[in-house]
């Protein structure tokens, strides 16, 4: 008896073995994007108005750019543009997806043969799953800010499928919306040692009359060596007031 | 803001001196809300007695109470937030509650005593921070 189970451990301890040398291998053949990352435009400046917070020159920050809406969408754009009059209201903690990939915000990488984690400095995250896993079923899915997001390997090229992102705001400019149908396919690639690009193209087959293509490039954080914490909420002293964000005493 | 002042905290000058309308460079404190609620075409340099320091998010706080002819007032000084200050050398114990400095602010447009920061001067002309 006692031979048995001596030979079933050394059965079991062996596949084992086997597997850790697999999942070591399928480590090894994966690109290394450990580290700090931000946005390559980040380096501010001037702000334009109604640009989006934070960045010189909008024509640099792709998701803001003009949606190819088609008319319907176009229409309803329009209608929250007009209601804007100006970007003195607009007020945010949350980005979501896409448009933490074009935040400010730091972020850290972690790639795994079975995921690749993004940590966002504002607690936000993206789990992309590159284990061969499918999106769930419908009856198991439902929209949220970042949507839920899978991969596989070309490569070096990391090439995302993202669904169920909740309707709203792309970006910071409000009238800049999607539905909730849009389907997010990027291709993520180190294009030198300091430097990544994500090659996105959003479908929306309620809102776009075409795909849009936008191309997003971000730079290597090598003055800080780790991610900082921030929380939006911990200390807003900016109450919106008769539509105007005002500064409320400490 | 007019706020009644603690001895301590007291200034034994002061300035809030209009740089005039200048075109300026401006690091919005990022991604928490728009910055059109500041002038920035105007910038202005205030000189006062640190009264409070937020390290916080979504924005870190200089709280500087002023003296002038006019009397005492308290301007809130709103900067970025402790992620993007660390990386321009800032720490939170850069400030020392009843310091004396200079920050330079765009005003906010409707006039009450708050700014959005733009760089800030120890009482021997030394900068804080480094800009990015």
């Amino acid at each position: 008896m006692k031979g048995i189970v001596r030979c079933v451990w050394w059965l079991l301890a062996g596949v084992s073995t086997v597997c850790a040398d697999e999942r070591s291998a399928r480590f090894a053949s994966l690109p290394n994007w450990s580290g700090l990352w931000e946005q390559a435009a980040r380096p501010d400046s001037t702000p334009v108005e109604g640009a989006p917070v934070g960045f010189a020159d909008a024509a640099k920050v792709s998701l803001a750019g003009h949606p190819p809406y088609n008319a319907a969408w176009e229409a309803k754009s329009a209608a929250i543009a007009g209601t804007l009059g100006s970007q003195s209201d607009i007020k945010m903690c949350e980005f979501g997806f896409p448009g933490l990939m074009e935040s400010p915000l730091m972020f850290e990488v972690l790639v795994t043969p079975e995921e690749t984690a993004l940590m966002f400095e504002g607690q936000e995250e993206r789990h992309i799953y590159t284990d061969g896993r499918s999106h769930p079923k419908p009856q198991d899915l439902w929209p949220t800010p970042v949507g839920d997001s899978i991969g596989r390997w070309e490569g070096t090229t990391l090439v995302i499928d993202t669904i169920a992102r909740k309707a709203g705001r792309i970006y910071m400019s409000p009238q800049y919306i999607i539905s909730d149908q849009a389907h997010f396919v990027e291709r993520v690639r180190r294009t030198d040692p300091d430097h990544m690009e994500d090659d996105m193209t959003i479908e929306d087959p309620l809102a776009f009359s075409k795909a849009w293509h936008v191309v997003l490039r971000y730079q290597r954080v090598r003055d800080v060596d780790r991610l900082l914490y921030q929380d939006c909420t911990e200390n807003d002293r900016n109450p919106i007031v008769n539509g105007k964000t005002t500064i409320a005493p400490p | 803001m007019i706020v009644s002042m603690k001895k301590s905290l007291r200034v034994n000058k002061f300035s809030v001196i209009l740089a005039g309308l200048v075109s300026c460079i401006v690091r919005i404190a990022e991604a928490h809300h728009s910055g059109s609620m500041f002038d920035q075409t105007q910038s202005l340099t205030l000189a006062g007695t640190v009264k409070d320091y937020q390290w916080t998010s979504p924005h870190c706080w200089i709280q500087l109470v002023i003296n002038g002819p006019g009397g005492s007032k308290e301007w809130s000084v709103e900067m970025a937030p402790p992620p993007v200050l660390y990386r321009q050398g800032w720490r939170p114990t850069t400030l020392n509650l009843g310091e004396q400095i200079s920050v330079v602010i765009n005003p906010l447009k409707d006039g009450s005593a708050g700014g959005n920061f733009l760089s800030a001067r120890r009482a021997d002309g030394q900068p804080i921070g480094r800009p990015r």
